[in-house]
């Protein structure tokens, strides 16, 4: 393949990622609220609504970040869906240490909800910002156990092999607690539910308190991409990606990857949010034990 | 013609309105929150049509012209049944009791979107809101970056932290009184370290009216949707509600011994007699309690649990009280203030 089409099938499929991110979300939240159905084309209309607005400035904003934050949020989540094997030693961006520049896009992430939270220059807009990375930090110490616990049956930091090592039993049968502590991570990194600590409505929307016309309706839809990216990683590392029978393995990820998305926009819906305090004692003192003992548990199961 | 399909499309979104709930609001607000045409957004920069529901207090006034400049073109203005003439943009619609004020506000965006209504130009000139009062190469008035107070709003500076000792800039500012998550009317002034507030005053109390505290408690508990649930009629009877709301964990994310008054009862309890059925509010023994004693050193979310947890007479005591200590003190909220800390956050 050559690059341009690589780069134009990864296009092509993180907007379909977004779109059925986008329609699976609105149903979601119109079947809790008890509302009737929803059109499939409300996400699509609400975003064309805010394409068709004005893009508002703040008094002396940083104009470059507020630019870079939303361009860098899609990006990492371009990065992220590039890096997952579609199909045996394939994948748009095969490296040996996948699950390292897995990890920076996560790291990234933080600092581009910060940049997002401090471009305009509002004080809401940098709480949600101080307070997103506040606990972005402890969150990036556990998904790192859990991703290094994955990688040690695979003897190896590329997701190609991480998936290959699942061949015989996925690790969310083989170490029970990776994909559950995975999920937070994946609703902090798409700033969802119990731990949308930037975003949130207790600020009038956060770091996104502040962004009008095609501003607002980039970072949701950068969000969407990034749910769609984590959605992909995440059914790779434990879910055996591609892996499956009678099925194409293509098939086989998309299924996956859509299981991931729905749980995440669930508990979106469902679970909720304590203040930040609460929140990082339960990371600090809870959460990164749980996970720092998932990591032992792993390492003791592949040295056997 | 490429835009022309967007326009359509765009058209058939729902309504995005910021409401600013004045003193004597219509009851039904609640309808419109659960009407499937609108969508009623947090910020003013998300809306396309500000509704003033009830008439407004003079008072009050430039507050709402500010707000009105942050909508983003094309934008249009309602005043709900309201006796008010004046102050608004000229061109603002009035609807009074009788007129079906969602077909109203339908027919106003679609008229905005088509271009056949122009939208509304600013109420206040784009400067800033005080003077440039400053010395030094970037007018901060203080010494190298610190200090001073550019364009009349002080600087942040470092203050003790009450909570950790760790130093960090303080930041006051007049909140309210149409920010989405403060019960309508309040305004105070904050002075912020992070989101942790250091001192609280009260520039405006509530306003006398009842809003549904339930619903806001769940929205600020990251449950917006549950929230709209127990909106509808005969939430009551919705017995997967109350479940739901149980699973969620929404008791126990609330902090125990937040915001606890001298009843003895918290956030806690008064969140669980609002979800009982039939909801069953705690009316708190207040007595002498102030905003300050409830509301320094909680963080920012905490003190929205806080506030949105007292019915509104609870909560205009606890301002009375607040200012009356205040003015004791000798530390009146007006007094410290010769300028406008900080206009232009009134979102």
């Amino acid at each position: 393949m050559s690059l341009a089409v690589e780069i134009a099938a990864l296009i092509a499929a993180l907007t379909a990622g977004i779109l059925i991110a986008a329609i699976l979300d609105e149903g979601c939240r119109a079947w809790v609220a008890g509302r009737g159905r929803v059109s499939p084309l409300a996400p699509l209309r609400v975003a064309a609504a805010h394409l068709l607005r004005q893009r508002l400035s703040t008094e002396a904003p940083d104009r470059m970040t507020w630019f870079l934050a939303i361009a860098g949020y899609l990006a990492l989540a371009a990065t992220g869906l590039a890096l997952v094997p579609i199909g045996p030693n394939t994948a748009l961006l095969g490296l040996n240490s996948g699950v390292v520049l897995w990890g920076a896009c996560e790291a990234l992430v933080v600092v581009v909800v910060f940049l997002h939270g401090w471009s305009p220059n509002a004080p809401l807009a940098l709480i949600g910002a101080y307070r997103y990375v506040a606990i972005g930090l402890p969150i990036m110490l556990l998904s790192m156990f859990v991703l290094i616990a994955a990688a040690l049956p695979a003897r190896s930091l590329d997701l190609r092999e991480i998936v290959t090592s699942q061949a015989g039993l996925w690790n969310v049968i083989r170490q029970p607690l990776g994909l559950p502590l995975f999920l937070f991570l994946g609703l902090s990194l798409t700033l969802r539910g119990p731990f949308d600590y930037a975003d949130s409505s207790d600020l009038a929307g956060g770091t996104s308190s502040e962004d009008s016309g095609a501003n607002r309706a980039g970072w949701q839809i950068a969000r969407l991409a990034m749910l769609t990216g984590f959605s992909a990683v995440a059914a790779s590392a434990f879910l055996g990606g591609y892996l499956g029978p009678v099925l194409p393995g293509l098939i086989w990820l998309i299924l996956k990857t859509l299981v991931v998305m729905v749980v995440i926009i669930a508990l979106t819906h469902l679970l909720a949010r304590m203040p930040a305090a609460r929140m990082l004692t339960l990371i600090w003192t809870v959460l990164l034990p749980l996970s720092f003992a998932h990591l032992l548990w792993a390492g003791l199961e592949a040295l056997s | 013609m490429g835009m022309s399909w967007i326009t359509r499309l765009a058209k058939q979104a729902p309504v995005p309105v910021f409401v600013a709930i004045v003193d004597d609001a219509p009851v039904d607000m609640a309808r419109l929150a659960l009407h499937p045409d609108l969508s009623l957004v947090d910020s003013p920069r998300a809306a396309a049509i500000l509704l003033v529901a009830g008439t407004l207090p003079d008072a009050l006034m430039p507050h709402l012209q500010r707000l009105h400049d942050q909508l983003p073109h094309p934008r249009a203005t309602v005043q709900w049944q309201s006796s008010r003439v004046g102050g608004l943009s000229d061109a603002s619609i009035s609807v009074s009791r009788d007129d079906d004020i969602v077909a109203a506000l339908k027919e106003i965006r679609d008229a905005l979107m088509s271009g056949a209504r122009q939208s509304e130009p600013d109420l206040l000139p784009d400067v800033p809101p005080n003077e440039w009062r400053g010395v030094g190469p970037h007018g901060q008035g203080g010494k190298g970056m610190m200090g001073g107070t550019p364009y009349g709003r002080p600087m942040a500076k470092r203050a003790e932290d009450i909570r950790d000792g760790l130093k960090l800039d303080a930041y006051t500012a007049d909140l309210g009184p149409f920010l989405p998550m403060f019960p309508p009317g309040l305004m105070l002034r904050l002075s912020l370290q992070g989101d942790v507030i250091q001192t609280v005053g009260v520039t405006h109390p509530p306003f006398d009216c009842d809003w549904d505290q339930g619903a806001a408690m769940l929205r600020l508990l990251g449950l917006p949707a549950l929230g709209e649930r127990s909106l509808r009629p005969k939430s009551q009877d919705d017995l997967a509600l109350t479940r739901l709301i149980r699973f969620s964990g929404c008791r126990r994310a609330i902090p125990p011994g937040l915001g606890r008054t001298r009843d003895g009862s918290d956030v806690r309890d008064r969140f669980a007699r609002l979800m009982a059925a039939p909801v069953d509010p705690i009316i708190p023994d207040i007595g002498e309690t102030t905003l300050g004693d409830l509301l320094v050193g909680c963080e920012w979310h905490e003190a929205m649990l806080v506030l949105n947890s007292f019915d509104s007479g609870s909560l205009r005591r606890l301002c009375a009280y607040t200012s009356a200590r205040d003015k004791q003190s000798g530390t009146d909220t007006q007094e410290h203030g010769a300028h406008d800390p900080h206009a232009g956050h009134t979102t």
